[in-house]
């Protein structure tokens, strides 16, 4: 992989989420032409930081799970709205439009910012559309620090999150924290 | 004043690659590492997907730090390793397992993401197994 030079922008998506799927697997459809050329390559994350290293050294794992990156043959990575653009960029259906992005009026890009924001807001709702991995939705989280803020200011003492941070691999129980000790009778030192 | 060109590539700003404090642990060198090991030994069950591995992960790295002299601490990523999940009931990530001289003392499932709480919940069992000695 590493072996040979990267001549296309490469899209990494989260596989374990559904919205990011769904995307990815579109942006893989429309960037292949009728020849069967591909203007973007489409891959997911996975699980090896060594592998995404081999991509681009700069490259982390969990940034990579964080926010949608496109990595480009010079080397250099577009993150966030600026991945989306690039990829809109790449597929033909697309570049019609996707070139506004890259406008720029005094320096200030207005439909990049645009696309930004809307990405921000789809980041923070997606778990909302099947995310197992996205976490709790940050659109939630205002309302969680005003419930706390006002429990706090109330009760008079610090509130502690009653749920453990936790997710599961499959669908299996949610169970409660507790440090579980294990009786140490086979202990080998003892 | 319309310039449809990005003049500046947007490069990924400076990341703290140094997270790989925490050395990972496959079902090859599990048994090596972890359970013919002496001392204690504490093992994250995570995956990279996961948004809760996520936000333990810079925490865990302190702790690590900060535990380093009594104990080690690994990772064991379950979407690659599923066998071992398996073998140990993992029901969801991130779970810790302590393990002392090979023998699991003790697991904490879903720790909130604060300093006190993971440190908690990778010295506590020790702490009971040595009482209990």
């Amino acid at each position: 992989m590493t072996s040979q030079k990267q001549t296309k922008p490469i899209l990494l998506f989260n596989d374990e989420c559904t919205v990011c799927r769904h995307i990815g697997h579109w942006v893989q459809r429309s960037a292949q032409s009728k020849s069967g050329e591909t203007s973007i390559l489409v891959q997911p994350i996975g699980d090896d930081p060594g592998t995404l290293r081999s991509l681009n050294p700069d490259l982390d794992i969990w940034d990579a799970y964080e926010t949608i990156h496109v990595l480009m043959p010079d080397g250099s990575m577009r993150l966030g709205g600026e991945a989306v653009a690039e990829t809109l960029r790449n597929l033909s259906n697309t570049k019609w439009f996707a070139w506004s992005f890259a406008t720029s009026i005094f320096g200030f890009r207005p439909f990049q910012v645009m696309l930004n924001v809307a990405y921000a807001i789809l980041a923070d709702v997606r778990p909302l559309f099947g995310c197992e991995s996205c976490g709790k939705p940050k659109v939630l989280r205002p309302i969680q620090w005003v419930t706390n803020w006002a429990r706090n200011l109330f009760a008079g003492v610090p509130h502690k999150s009653p749920s453990p941070h936790f997710s599961l691999s499959s669908a299996a129980r949610r169970r409660p924290l507790a440090v579980s000790v294990a009786p140490l009778a086979q202990s080998s030192h003892s | 004043m319309i310039n449809e060109t990005l003049e500046h590539p947007r490069q990924t700003p400076a990341r703290h690659l140094s997270r790989d404090k925490i050395q990972t642990v496959t079902s090859t060198t599990f048994t090596r590492l972890v359970l013919e090991a002496e001392g204690p030994i504490v093992v994250e069950f995570m995956s990279y997907g996961c948004a809760h591995c996520r936000a333990i992960e810079p925490v865990l790295e302190q702790v690590a730090e900060m535990v380093k002299t009594q104990e080690k601490i690994f990772r064991v990523n379950i979407a690659v390793e599923q066998e071992l999940a398996g073998t140990y009931q993992i029901q969801g990530t991130p779970s810790l397992l302590m393990f002392l001289d090979g023998h699991e003392v003790g697991r904490v499932e879903g720790p909130s993401p604060t300093v006190s709480s993971v440190l908690t919940a990778v010295t506590q069992p020790f702490e009971s197994g040595a009482e209990a000695n």
